[in-house]
């Protein structure tokens, strides 16, 4: 009898314990990206095409209005706000990243994204999510006379020391390094505007997406295959859990909508 | 002859191999010494397993260090690397100024602390890579420092400005910038820019040297930028393309010629910033390129030194000496009015330096105070006293304000603080000094919400404190500008009120201090404070001093000839 | 070859003296001796040489004779000038600099522990605990009966310790925490050699829990910034903390029945 007892307590406490390693875990992977151990580029002959729209699911969280304190007659023409969660009049979740996981060999990066750019017109990162090829170099554009720093924190993604350099108001662009590891999305944000922040994906290939007002999103040049597609938003999570299983046909095109929610 | 040549190209190597090591030393074997030092000594505020969350880490701003993302603020290192194994052991040697970080020279042995290196260095993965790749972190480079001069300052002033470090640090440094109030470091929690007119309070120091490395290096976990090379305009250029490039930016018309010459400034520029990116990528230079990103750095370098140059002229050499023993603040008798707030006749006098610790004695508590110290000058005549208050403070706050991040801010103020009556003679108790006890206190407090009203008050205790019936005995004008905050204050030596403070010449009256940073969360018991100082109208020099002296010499020589007179009279 | 005279060796004892007095005993060996004892000794010391050079006629005439010779003789008169220039001038700048001093502040008499008033009952809050002579620490026996008990004392007061005394009392216990120069008197340094070893466990409640205001009467003023812990600290905790503070410094408290 009081073996019984003894072991179900044990049970109990595996359980327990098993809930929190899993919690723990959850909690990890939730925020990243998932990429392949590795990747070939190659030329691909008649891929096909993912398209699909990113939905919001619940009701609208409102806005914030940022508080411009500094060099408000550059950055505080137009009111800003808070571009954390952006939704549609028909509820399109802009911003959010969808990629494939799993690919292994597919295109080349094309020239125009081995170049990736971050305006900071108006004291805002433009755009607020921005893809940047492994190795290549991020151009940091400042048309207005108004000092910025720019300040990657990788470390909060395990991706070695933070980048904080200083833009002053002279330097229309400041080139930043490129990253040799893939991981993200990292935030970047200006101390000296403490409103500013966007995110930057480090990523080893080219299929990666990020949806537009319309919440529209196309993946092209798919080699055929089945593949896991995944979706990140800064706000509402990954599935990274629950990957959606889609087939690419040669030459054919996929749909594959999604509907993100809040987490609770 | 072989032979000897051969023993001393071997003492030589060894020689070069010494001097190599003892250059930089590096930390021993970790061992199970380190960790007990770590945990009797750091893990209350380092936290066990070197995340930074001790128990007394709650009460600590800046936070005590998270060792296990290898984030090391003060480096000699450039960016992005870790730091070297002799950048640790002197942060545990001097500690860290102005935070709670202490020095441990007088507490641990060298080798102690060189224990503890090798030990703090396990809670981060990459030093151990950094180890097992065989490289070791880049160094900034110290050589071609330009010496301290007003001309260098002077160019320093200028880059001070154009590089932005205003936006933080503020006009003349007092790290009272425009984006000050919003700062938060990596782990988001609040962080002031360093006023720089405190070398004494600067984290990692404050030769030109430290001043360099940090300007170079950034301050990693902090917002604190690099200033590599090519956050400077036109890097790649020397200061007379510079020059001309600025002339063909700005020109109206633009010839091909100009072009064709502007082009060729273009490539340069684009050469260097490639040179440079390419470096921090961890390429290996060519030797061409080598060339072009050293050529580039040498402009970026001098500028850096003039820059610190500029950061070191804006603080005195050393903290100032504290207004104890024989250095009480005296003040000066002056014939006629008192100066006002804006005379210059202040100027003449120096200020005693009161430095002020947070109010850690009763709750709610301020383990973090932002305010340095007050400093004070004061003039009097036959019947009046007048006081010139000077502190610093990064923000001007006048009236409660709900923040973005940091909660509620409140109003800055300072309350200065006499006993009613003074004591008798050293014996005498004075009364308790946070703000009285059984012996109540006199005070004047004074809020930045009014900047032009000095409330008199009496107290006897923090919790027990009213407003005087007799107000308005006490005049008072006052001034936010660039980080400090002045207020001038008049009374008369003698009021009818019988609970004021009744001030005579020559009396050693105690004198304590409390100031509040609206923006810091201070209101109430939290605040900064000052045990009981002394101050004393000084008294008017004797005019005696004028008469008697001579007087007494006249005399002893007239004592001299007599006693001549008298011994050549007895003798004849 | 030539004598020194009488009245030379006399100077020159004389300033030996005072060079003796001030520097030798007064700084190598002992404090500084004030100025006016020094004084006092000169005196005896001038009437001593007065009383020996007067007991003979001769040795006394001795002694005159270069003073004599100063004063009149024709072929000292560049010593009689230098001298009547010189003197003045001393007493001149001796008195100027008397008159002209600055007033300073007296300073704080010298900070002693203070002693707390016979059979003292030892409070925390308005709760009684016992008289100073009897109290125990009641989680001391531990260190002996269950160790592990003890350890998690100890631990507790660490904690304690550094969530509440190391800003002013340091890091290292000895004194010099970060906000130490705010105060005078400076915070009690754990680590000299005089403090724990001499006093009992109940003597440190006492101070911690009453603090700087509840210092007695007597031998006033303390000035003394230690704040009334009992007003943010349990009973318990105050024990543990001052179990933390010896096995920290590893110095043992004074224990009962040992000498005063």
């Amino acid at each position: 009898m009081k073996i019984r007892v003894f072991a179900s307590f044990m049970v109990l406490l595996a359980c327990c314990f098993g809930l929190i390693v899993l919690a723990d875990n959850h909690e990890e992977e939730n925020n990243m990206l998932v990429f392949p151990e590795a990747y070939t580029p190659m030329k691909v002959n008649g891929g096909g095409k993912i398209t699909g729209l990113v939905k919001f699911e619940g009701e609208v969280p409102e806005m914030k209005k940022l508080d411009i304190n500094k060099d408000k007659v550059v950055c505080g023409k137009e009111p800003k706000f808070d571009e954390s969660v952006v939704v549609g009049e028909n509820k399109e979740l802009k911003n959010t990243i969808v990629y494939l996981m799993d690919i292994v060999k597919g295109k080349d990066f094309d020239a125009e994204s081995k170049k990736p750019e971050i305006d900071q017109e108006g004291c805002k990162f433009t755009p607020h999510v921005q893809i940047v090829p492994v190795g290549a170099r991020l151009t940091m554009l400042n048309n207005a006379p108004i000092t910025h720093n720019v300040h990657i924190l990788l470390n909060d993604a395990d991706m070695g020391q933070d980048i904080n350099k200083s833009q002053n108001r002279m330097l229309k662009k400041l080139r930043i390094k490129g990253i040799a590891k893939a991981g993200g999305p990292v935030e970047v944000k200006c101390d000296i505007h403490s409103w500013m922040k966007a995110y930057i994906a480090y990523v080893p290939h080219p299929y990666f997406a990020v949806t537009n007002e319309k919440g529209e999103f196309t993946l092209e040049n798919v080699p055929p295959g089945t593949y896991k597609l995944g979706f990140w938003h800064e706000v509402c999570g990954t599935n990274n859990k629950e990957p959606q299983t889609v087939t690419v046909a040669a030459g054919g095109e996929v749909k594959q909508d999604f509907t993100l929610k809040l987490p609770e | 002859m072989r032979t000897t040549f051969f023993v001393l190209f071997i003492l030589m190597f060894s020689l070069f191999v010494v001097t190599l090591t003892s250059y930089t030393q590096e930390a021993p074997e970790v061992s199970e010494r380190g960790k007990e030092v770590y945990e009797e000594s750091c893990a209350h505020c380092h936290g066990i397993e070197g995340r930074g969350d001790g128990s007394a880490a709650e009460n600590l701003l800046p936070r005590p260090r998270d060792f296990t993302g290898g984030v090391y603020k003060i480096r000699s290192t450039e960016s992005g690397e870790l730091p070297t194994d002799q950048d640790l052991f002197d942060i545990i040697t001097n500690g860290m100024p102005g935070s709670s970080m202490p020095e441990w020279e007088s507490a641990l042995s060298a080798d102690d602390r060189w224990e503890l290196v090798a030990y703090i260095k396990t809670f981060y993965s990459g030093f151990q890579e950094l180890k097992e790749s065989e490289t070791l972190p880049r160094l900034i480079n110290l050589t071609g420092k330009v010496k301290y001069s007003q001309e260098s300052v002077e160019i320093g002033k200028v880059l001070y400005t154009e590089l932005g470090c205003i936006e933080c640090h503020g006009n003349v440094g007092r790290g009272d910038g425009t984006s000050a109030p919003t700062l938060v470091d990596s782990w988001d929690y609040r962080t002031w820019p360093a006023n720089l007119s405190q070398g004494w309070n600067y984290r990692g120091g404050s030769t030109t040297e430290d001043i360099f490395k940090r300007f170079i290096g950034g301050i990693a976990g902090s917002p604190m930028p690099a200033f590599e090379g090519d956050t400077f305009y036109h890097f790649g250029l020397t200061p007379e393309e510079s020059k001309r490039a600025v002339e063909l930016e700005n020109k109206e018309e633009i010839t091909p010629e100009d072009e064709a010459e502007y082009a060729k400034y273009s490539e340069k520029m684009e050469n260097a910033i490639d040179a440079a990116l390419d470096r921090a990528e961890g390429t290996e230079l060519t030797p061409e390129a080598q060339k072009i990103y050293d050529d580039a750095m040498k402009v970026v370098y001098e500028k850096s030194w003039h820059l610190a140059n500029y950061v070191k002229s804006l603080s005195p050499e050393k903290r100032p000496e504290y207004a104890i023993g024989n250095n009480v603040l005296r003040s000066q008798y002056k014939e006629g009015d008192l100066p006002t707030f804006d005379d210059a006749e202040w100027e003449t006098l120096e200020s005693s330096y009161y430095p002020l610790v947070g109010q850690v004695i009763v709750e709610p508590r301020q383990f973090n105070p932002t305010i340095d110290s007050v400093n004070v000058k004061s003039f009097y005549n036959d019947t009046e006293v007048a006081f010139l208050f000077t502190w610093d403070d990064r923000t001007n706050n006048t009236s409660v304000e709900e923040t973005e991040n940091f909660g509620q801010s409140f109003i800055d103020g300072l309350a200065i603080q006499f006993p009613v009556k003074v004591p008798k003679g050293p014996t005498d108790e004075k009364p308790y000094f946070l703000w009285g006890g059984r012996k109540p206190v006199y005070l004047w407090q004074w809020m930045a919400s009014e900047p032009e009203t000095i409330k008199e008050l009496t107290a006897k205790g923090m919790s027990n404190a009213g407003l005087q019936e007799d107000q308005g005995n006490v005049q008072a004008e006052s001034e936010y500008k660039e980080g400090q905050y002045r207020l001038w204050v008049k009374r008369a030596l003698k009021t009818e009120d019988k609970k004021d403070l009744q001030i005579e010449p020559a009396v050693f009256v105690p004198i304590a201090f409390s100031a509040w940073d609206g923006a810091n969360g201070d209101i109430d018991t939290k605040r900064a404070i000052t045990s009981w100082y002394t101050f004393v109208l000084e008294p008017v020099p004797s005019s005696r001093r004028f008469i008697y002296p001579p007087l007494v010499a006249l005399l002893s020589l007239g004592l001299l000839v007599g006693l001549r007179q008298f011994v050549q009279r007895k003798n004849t | 070859m030539k004598r020194v005279s009488l009245f030379t060796i006399c100077f020159l004892i004389f300033i030996a003296s005072w060079v003796f007095l001030k520097y030798v005993v007064g700084g190598l060996i002992s404090v500084p001796i004030p100025n006016s004892v020094i004084a006092m000794y000169m005196a005896l010391i001038l009437i001593a040489i007065l009383v020996h050079v007067s007991v003979e006629d001769t040795r006394f005439e001795e002694f005159i004779r270069p003073i004599h010779e100063t004063l009149v003789d024709e072929k000292r008169s560049t010593r009689r000038v230098v001298l009547a220039v010189l003197i003045p001038i001393l007493m001149l700048g001796y008195t100027y600099t008397n008159i002209a001093q600055k007033a300073n502040p007296a300073g704080d008499p010298r900070v002693a522990h203070p002693v707390p008033p016979s059979e003292f009952i030892l409070t925390h809050k308005d709760k009684e605990i016992g008289t100073m002579q009897e109290v125990e620490n009641p989680y001391r026996h531990y260190e002996k009966d269950d160790p592990e008990e003890f350890k998690s004392h100890v631990e507790n007061g660490r904690n304690v310790y550094y969530d509440n005394c190391f800003v002013c009392h340091g890091d290292h216990l000895d004194g010099k925490g970060h906000f130490a120069h705010g105060f005078q008197p400076l915070p009690a340094n754990f680590q000299d050699p005089g403090i724990i070893p001499n006093f009992q466990e109940s003597f440190f409640f006492w101070r911690i829990s009453k603090g700087g205001p509840g210092l007695p009467n007597a031998g006033t003023p303390w000035n003394s910034a230690m704040p009334v812990w009992e007003e943010i600290l349990t009973e318990e905790e105050i024990w543990d903390v001052i179990l933390f503070l010896s096995h920290y410094t590893g110095y043992s408290y004074r224990s009962f029945g040992e000498g005063h």
